[in-house]
């Protein structure tokens, strides 16, 4: 018999730890900020930090670490392929910049 | 008088079948309904998201003369102390559902509550900044720096949808806190509504490096 008990999760220690991990992530962010980055260096330190923190909050926040491993091939590689889908509308944005507008 | 086609099942065969097996089979993924539909709704809202996010992107690179109108202080300590109030609001409420399951009603009203109050500080605080920007003339269609209108109409836009979500949530909270503590409600619609919490607070993750840090001046 198949039974759909509640996911139990790690306990309130492993969860200070996450939420720890999660502020030093937001620090870094923050310092990188203050330190006035280039740029484009900038944008891809915060991307990856943003998708370490996403990664993180999904796995023991949102508990997909404890369910069947199903629920995440089925829902999470469909989204980042519309994600990557998205990506692909870069190249117009920079033509953009060639406009001149009356 | 019924008369049955071919390929009809009679009321009693069909009333036979259901008292000897479940008419449905179990889900594959081992949830409750109401958990999977949630993370449906989850998914689609992050695409919403993606895409304003990758709009905003879209035409801030495209546009030569985009303003960066936030200072470290106040507007990035401000935002700091928002996110992590928004951080440690998903860590009040891992505590409600762990209590929510082990059935301490009252330990359950007291993170619940709890998170329901930083959810509400940090729409204060993001109202507060809001108004602060008003007055310096920032609005949909207006951008007191001079240079390009965008940023105010994808502030507002990006910023106004995840507060949407905030107030929606600690409305939710307050809901199934009350519904919790009279019994109507089970650990869980507790467990549901923390995930829905979970990913306002992961949507900010993404809405705070890329809206506000990357506009530093």
């Amino acid at each position: 018999m198949t039974t759909m008990n509640a996911s139990s999760g790690p306990g309130m220690k492993v969860y200070v730890t996450v939420w720890l991990g999660m502020l030093g992530i937001v620090a870094v962010e923050a310092a990188l900020a203050a330190a006035h980055v280039s740029g484009g260096t900038l944008l891809a330190a915060l991307i990856v930090l943003s998708f370490l923190e996403a990664a993180i909050a999904l796995r023991y926040f949102m508990h997909l670490k404890y369910e069947v491993p199903l629920l995440f091939w089925t829902l999470i590689p469909a989204l980042l392929l519309a994600f990557l889908m998205m990506n692909q509308f870069w190249a117009d944005s920079a033509r953009m910049n060639t406009f001149r507008f009356p | 008088m019924t008369h049955l086609m071919e390929g009809d099942v009679s009321d009693s065969a069909m009333t036979a079948s259901v008292l000897h097996e479940s008419p449905m089979e179990p889900s594959p993924f081992l949830i409750p309904s109401k958990k999977l539909i949630m993370w449906l709704f989850i998914v689609a809202d992050a695409a919403t998201f993606g895409g304003l996010l990758f709009g905003y992107g879209f035409l801030r690179f495209g546009s030569p003369n985009w303003p960066k109108p936030f200072s470290f202080s106040p507007n990035i300590i401000t935002g700091l102390v928002m996110t992590v109030i928004l951080l440690t609001s998903s860590l009040t409420m891992l505590g409600g559902v762990a209590a929510a399951q082990e059935g301490r009603r009252a330990a359950t009203m007291k993170w619940l509550g709890a998170t329901a109050l930083l959810g509400v500080l940090f729409a204060v605080l993001h109202l507060r900044e809001w108004s602060a920007m008003i007055r310096e003339g920032w609005s949909l269609t207006a951008n007191p720096l001079g240079g390009t209108v965008l940023f105010g109409a994808l502030f507002f836009s990006i910023t106004g949808l995840h507060l949407l979500h905030v107030i929606s949530g600690v409305i939710a909270i307050i809901v199934i806190a009350i519904g919790f503590q009279t019994k109507r409600l089970t650990a869980g619609h507790v467990e549901t509504t923390g995930l829905y919490w979970h990913f306002v607070d992961l949507v900010w993750m993404f809405v705070f490096p890329l809206l506000y840090l990357l506009n530093v001046h």
